[in-house]
């Protein structure tokens, strides 16, 4: 499986993490680790750090994320990506959009 | 017998065992035809293209397993037609062997009739099965090619300069969600847009005939390259699901104030070669891309840089670095950057770019779409513009910079009379914010068409229009002094500072700009076209009046420094208003330059 989710103790964090390659093959995989999480004020992290690459379907499925992070008032952070990917994310502005953490 | 019935080819050396199979087939309502030997089974099988074969094994000719494997080879993947092997070897060997040469099952006999029917069925809905899936393939097909002649038909052969703008276009999928266009301004300026929407495919297509039909009309009617980018991400906002959106970079060229405007919303770096191809500037992607955010983001702004005339705009889509050699190995920015050099240098970047992208992936699966445009920053306006700059041609002087008072166009150069009072009058009075807000020349562009017909002339009057009102905005209601403009450092300076001194009109509500159209067509005097031929000539007298509430200037000392600056070719700045001198037949400052008189006369002859 390139996608494992966790939810922390007190189901204020859920965390997503990708392995290797983030594009239109996870599609299903990715809306399912977070669609029925329905409670309010989570903190969503979205590892990237073992995110080898990823395409434009990958930040379209991004934005559907947050589309349902802000639905249930939550917070978004996209966590660690490497250079490729960052690079990716920079060309796409998303900082402009959400919180990228380095 | 119906279209519906299906067909069988019962393969068999054995005409007893034909028969048989025969009758429990037309009892299944199957039409039948009959083969003794392999390799007439192969003839009759591409002949009747049956939609089941049953085979026997052993034959004389050819055997039942090498006429499987021929059939197989000739029907392809896609197009299935179940074969089923009736034997009697009872053995794992001739299950395996069957299977192998591309049977799809094996009944062993002795079987009952019974048995036989419901071997039928099970393989037949199989057959069924695969031929839906190929039908919606085809379907698919249809639709996907149906897109790419779109694209390429409708949207893009309909593009401005097809010649002059060098293109890379490949597709991943046989439809790209990657799109170019370019058109031309009123003035003569030219929009080009490269964009990647999400996904492959039809998918990736809905979105192009709105931003296409968006970018023309808007390029068509005058509308800034910013109102235009502003107006296609609210559309595509609107209309595109949330996982989808516009990668796009915008350009729009300015021959004549020897400027670009570039917009990079979501691509890779866009590159200005000068023609030694050095990199002079790079266009960073500065706005996630369109149709994720309802509006633009509150400091999303053009970048504009001076251009020389023989540098080169180069845009790429994500496809050209991530292109992938046999072994995994990216193409990269850096020997796509080399590429384009060599092909700046060769005057042929999409060309150089392209063998080099051949060479390097060879015949590797293309992941992505690649697109690259190549806009030269001259040579765009040769007939067009040049008809446009010339001022009618029945007005002999049309140079003057300043006659005082009226100008006497009671019929002097066209033996015809005005009326003394306009057609029509148009008036536009803008304050405060609105200033930076509204763009009033497509409005009052749009007045005129409707009042007095479209026409070529209009694009004369529109590139005046620009001129005088930036001018007034510029350098009335902002202050700013075009001298800034005279050097490339000062340049950006020049736009920055206007940036700033934009946003703050919204507290100085009493800032205006005035603008008063009075038009006066040729009156419809018969007197002169007499008996003999019915000339129909028309034309008409555009009076113009841009009122600011600026500080205003000393008129004539810059004019005359204007005048012999632009001749010797030393100023940036300034060429607005030469064009406009060139356009219209007067041009006068009044009111300390506050207030611009402008007559443009036109006429057309039929």
């Amino acid at each position: 499986m390139a996608i494992h989710s966790k939810v922390s103790s007190d189901g204020k964090q859920l965390t997503i993490v990708i392995e290797d390659r983030f594009d239109f093959s996870l599609h299903q995989q990715f809306r399912d680790a977070y669609c029925r999480n329905n409670t309010s004020d989570v903190t969503y992290t979205l590892d990237l750090s073992k995110t080898e690459y990823m395409d434009s379907s990958a930040l379209g499925m991004i934005l559907l994320l947050k589309d349902h992070v802000q639905l249930y008032t939550g917070q978004l952070v996209i966590s660690k990506p490497n250079d490729t990917v960052n690079k990716i994310l920079e060309i796409a502005q998303f900082h402009r959009l959400m919180t990228i953490e380095l | 017998m119906t279209t519906n019935q299906k067909l069988a080819l019962v393969v068999d050396d054995s005409k007893m065992q034909c028969k048989l199979l025969s009758v429990l087939l037309q009892e299944e309502n199957y039409r039948v035809v009959v083969a003794n030997d392999g390799a007439s089974g192969v003839q009759m099988y591409v002949k009747h293209q049956p939609d089941l074969v049953l085979m026997d094994i052993n034959m004389p000719i050819m055997d039942g397993f090498e006429a499987t494997r021929r059939i197989k080879k000739l029907s392809g993947e896609g197009n299935l037609a179940p074969i089923i092997f009736i034997t009697s070897m009872d053995s794992d060997k001739a299950f395996i062997d069957s299977v192998d040469a591309g049977g799809d099952s094996i009944l062993v006999r002795p079987f009952s009739p019974a048995v036989f029917k419901a071997k039928i069925k099970s393989i037949q809905r199989i057959g069924d099965l695969v031929s839906q899936v190929n039908n919606l393939q085809q379907e698919q097909q249809k639709d996907a090619e149906l897109a790419e002649k779109m694209m390429s038909d409708v949207i893009e052969a309909r593009n401005f300069a097809l010649d002059k703008i060098g293109v890379i276009k490949r597709a991943a999928t046989i439809f790209s969600g990657d799109i170019q266009l370019a058109a031309q301004c009123p003035n003569g300026d030219v929009h080009v847009l490269l964009g990647d929407f999400t996904g492959h495919g039809l998918r990736a297509s809905i979105g192009a005939i709105p931003v296409t039909e968006t970018f023309r009309a808007m390029t068509k009617k005058g509308f800034s390259l910013f109102e235009i980018i502003k107006q296609i991400n609210r559309q595509l906002f609107a209309l595109l699901p949330g996982d989808l959106f516009f990668c796009a970079s915008f350009a729009s060229i300015s021959e004549h104030e020897k400027s670009a405007y570039i917009f990079n919303a979501g691509l890779p770096e866009g590159y200005l070669f000068n023609n030694k191809a050095i990199i002079k500037t790079l266009f960073k992607s500065t706005h996630p891309p369109l149709g994720i955010l309802p509006k633009l983001l509150p400091d999303a702004a053009i970048e504009v840089v001076p251009i020389e005339l023989s540098d080169r705009l180069v845009f790429i889509t994500d496809g050209i670095v991530e292109a992938r050699s046999p072994d995994g190995t990216l193409f990269g920015f850096e020997r796509f950057e080399q590429a384009a050099k060599i092909g700046v240098l060769q005057h042929g970047v999409a060309r150089q770019v392209q063998n080099e992208l051949e060479v390097f992936c060879q015949e590797a699966e293309q992941e992505d779409d690649i697109t690259l445009v190549d806009i030269p920053c001259s040579g765009f306006q040769p007939k067009d513009l040049a008809n446009s700059i010339t001022s009618p041609k029945d007005i002999s002087n049309p140079t003057a910079f300043s006659h005082a008072g009226e100008t006497d166009f009671s019929g002097a150069y066209f033996n015809r009379s005005y009326r003394l009072a306009p057609a029509w009058s148009y008036q536009l009075h803008l304050t405060g914010k609105l200033l930076k807000d509204v763009n009033p020349i497509p409005l009052a562009m749009n007045q005129i068409n409707d009042l007095a017909g479209a026409g070529e002339h209009w694009q004369s009057l529109y590139t005046i229009l620009t001129e005088l009102f930036v001018n007034a905005l510029d350098h009335g209601v902002l202050g700013l002094s075009s001298t800034l403009k005279d050097s490339a450092e000062g340049f950006s300076q020049y736009f920055n500072e206007r940036a700033k001194r934009l946003d703050t009109l919204s507290d100085h509500p009493d800032d205006y700009i005035s603008i008063t159209l009075n038009y006066y067509p040729f009156s419809s005097d018969k007197e002169r076209s007499t008996a003999q031929k019915e000339v129909s000539k028309t034309g008409g007298k555009m009076l113009i009046n841009i009122k600011d509430s600026g500080q205003g200037f000393d008129v004539l000392s810059l004019i005359k420094k204007n005048s012999t600056d632009i001749e010797h070719n030393v100023k940036l700045s300034g060429r607005g208003i030469e064009l406009v001198n060139q356009l219209c037949d007067t041009v006068e400052y009044q009111e300390n330059g506050t207030l611009v008189t402008a007559s443009f006369v036109w006429s057309d002859t039929h």
